[in-house]
Formats: C-alpha cells, sequence, structure tokens
C-alpha cells in the first residue's frame, strides 16, 4: 500500500469518528438529562428475582398506589430493572424489565407496565385491564387513546408513576406522555 | 469369584443410589422455538396447538406456569432507545381472554400470571401486534 493511499484511509476514518462525535452531541444522546426524581418511600427485600443467573435481592419501593407497589430494582454494574407487584405483599414482584439501556431516556419518558386484554378471537382490538407505569420528570400525565387517536383516559403521574383500576372499556391503541401544559412529548409506537 | 460377585453388586447398588440422587427437574417448561435460538413471529406465524388467535401468535399447552418471559432482539431495526417498529402481546391466555402487555423494545421482560389477575390452567403466550415480524424467544415455567 502506498504512503498516500494511507494517508487518504486514515483521513477518512478521521472524518468519520469527527461526524459520528458531532452527531451524537448534537443529538442529544450524549448529553440525556432524562432522569426519575423519585428514590423510593423505602428500601425493601425482593423475593425469588433472578435476572440472567443473578438474583436481585434489594429494591427501592417507589410508590404503592391502585393496590399496586412499583419499584426500581438496583443491579450492580447494569442499569436498573423496574417491576411491579401487589401492594398487599410488598416485595413480592410479578412484572419485571430491565429496559436496555436504561430508563428514563430522552425519547422514552415512559415505561408502562399496564395490561391489555382481549375476549375476541377475529380481531386484534384489545382493551385496558389496569394501568401502571414509570415516568420521567416533566411527565405530568399519561394519556391513553383510542384508534382514532382521541383520549380515551388520562392518569395523572405522581412520583415518577401513574397507576389507575379505573380503566374505559373498548379499544386503546397506544399511550401519549403529557408535560404539565398538555403538551404531548412523545407517543407510543 | 466371590469378588466379583461382590463388585457387581457394589456397582448395581451405587448406580441404583447415583439415580436415586439425581435430582428431579425443578419443574415443568415451554420454550419457542427452542430453548436456546430465537424464532420469528410475523402476523402469519402459528404454533398449530389451538392458540387465542389462529395465526400471529406462539403459545404453550396448558400449564400451571410461575413465570414467563420474553427475549426479543433489535431484528429488524433498533432506534436508539432500543425500538423496534414491531409489538408484541405477551402473557397468559385461557378459553375466555387473552392478557398481556405490550412491548416493542428489545429487552427480556418477565411476567407472571398473578400480574394479569389469573390463574389455574393457562397458556403463555406471545401474540404478534403490530409492524413487521419480531425475532424473539420466549419460555415459561411451572
Amino acid at each position: 500500500m502506498t504512503s498516500s493511499r494511507k494517508l487518504i484511509i486514515a483521513g477518512a476514518v478521521v472524518a468519520s469518528v469527527a461526524t459520528a462525535t458531532v452527531i451524537a452531541t448534537q443529538s442529544g444522546a450524549s448529553r440525556d438529562e432524562t432522569r426519575l426524581s423519585n428514590t423510593g418511600l423505602q428500601h425493601v427485600e425482593i423475593r425469588r428475582v433472578v435476572i440472567r443467573s443473578v438474583p436481585i435481592r434489594r429494591g427501592s419501593l417507589l410508590a404503592v398506589r391502585a393496590n399496586r407497589a412499583l419499584y426500581r430494582l438496583d443491579r450492580r454494574n447494569a442499569p436498573p430493572c423496574f417491576g411491579a407487584g401487589p401492594a398487599s405483599d410488598v416485595g413480592n414482584v410479578g412484572a419485571i424489565t430491565c429496559p436496555r439501556g436504561g430508563f428514563p431516556r430522552a425519547g422514552q419518558p415512559v415505561l408502562d407496565f399496564s395490561v391489555y386484554e382481549s375476549t375476541r378471537h377475529d380481531v386484534r382490538d384489545l382493551s385496558l385491564f389496569r394501568i401502571e407505569g414509570f415516568a420521567a420528570d416533566g411527565v405530568a400525565a399519561v394519556e391513553f387513546l383510542r384508534p382514532n387517536g382521541s383520549v380515551a383516559v388520562r392518569v395523572p403521574v405522581a412520583g415518577n408513576v401513574y397507576a389507575t383500576t379505573a380503566v374505559p372499556e373498548g379499544p386503546v391503541a397506544g399511550f401519549a406522555a403529557v408535560d404539565e401544559a398538555g403538551k404531548r412529548i412523545e407517543r407510543s409506537p | 469369584m466371590k469378588r466379583i460377585v461382590f463388585l457387581v453388586i457394589a456397582l448395581v447398588v451405587a448406580t441404583a443410589i447415583a439415580t436415586l440422587a439425581r435430582p428431579a427437574p425443578a419443574s415443568a417448561g415451554w420454550c419457542w422455538p427452542n430453548c436456546s435460538g430465537y424464532g420469528y413471529l410475523g402476523p402469519s406465524t402459528s404454533t398449530n396447538n389451538g392458540c387465542w388467535y389462529s395465526s400471529g401468535e406462539v403459545c404453550s399447552y396448558y400449564g400451571y406456569w410461575f413465570n414467563t418471559g420474553i427475549a426479543k432482539t433489535c431484528y429488524p431495526g433498533c432506534n436508539w432507545n432500543y425500538q423496534t417498529t414491531s409489538m408484541v402481546l405477551y402473557g397468559f391466555e385461557n378459553r375466555e381472554r387473552i392478557r398481556g402487555r405490550l412491548t416493542v423494545k428489545a429487552d427480556t421482560v418477565y411476567l407472571r400470571p398473578s400480574e394479569v389477575s389469573m390463574s389455574g390452567s393457562l397458556r403463555a403466550q406471545v401474540a404478534w401486534y403490530a409492524g413487521p415480524a419480531s425475532q424473539l424467544n420466549t419460555a415459561a415455567i411451572g
């Protein structure tokens, strides 16, 4: 390989790295300030939770609402997991997600744990059975939307958590996070 | 001769003890497409075993499940939040209803039947809900 060709390749590599750095810093990927300020009501012992062969024994109870307990589950050397379970049995976590890349993130201010159901085989319309989840600072409410885009129910967020068992009947097709002013920050796919 | 007989008897006894002492499988289980790989769940995928939806769903046999989970990959692609364009419903079903949680994320998630207020004999399920096929592995333990 001639020295001029080596120089061209080295220049191309440097240019690519510089471009990637600019894109990362301009897009906000490297300065994600999305956060959960709720550090938990109390630390609790978590029972029978093993993620990738590693047991999770401690968690922070972020809120108890609508007969549900919602947790942040801390892991060593990994972003925290999030879970929910019955409020009557704190420490018994029945649903767990360990979001890749962590939660919250810019562009993902809501981690929805809601349960959907259907009693029809012929269509894939889903209705809400229970609403619950986690939301980043700045999210004032989560709106669940009908297939036509209208709001089926609006659930307020307090302490980075939302939950209710008062769900509307009928099909739901996604949700949106809204801020204090009612502006939509993010919409689910 | 006696030594050989004793040796054979000792071997038989040792084998019997070893066999009896081996722990039984801790629990029943189900995996799709198998317990070590990924499959594609799209609108035409089916396990053909009587799932809630005749296509676009994979489901277990009826069992008393303790937990189910899915590991979904970035196929066919992820944004920088590890979100794909394919949505699945994962959870449980019986003859009356199908229930679960929706996700588009390339993540590993777990769910117990009690979380969807279901109990008794159930099928663990993952159903395609929107978008292209998802690449995932799902399993349930009972």
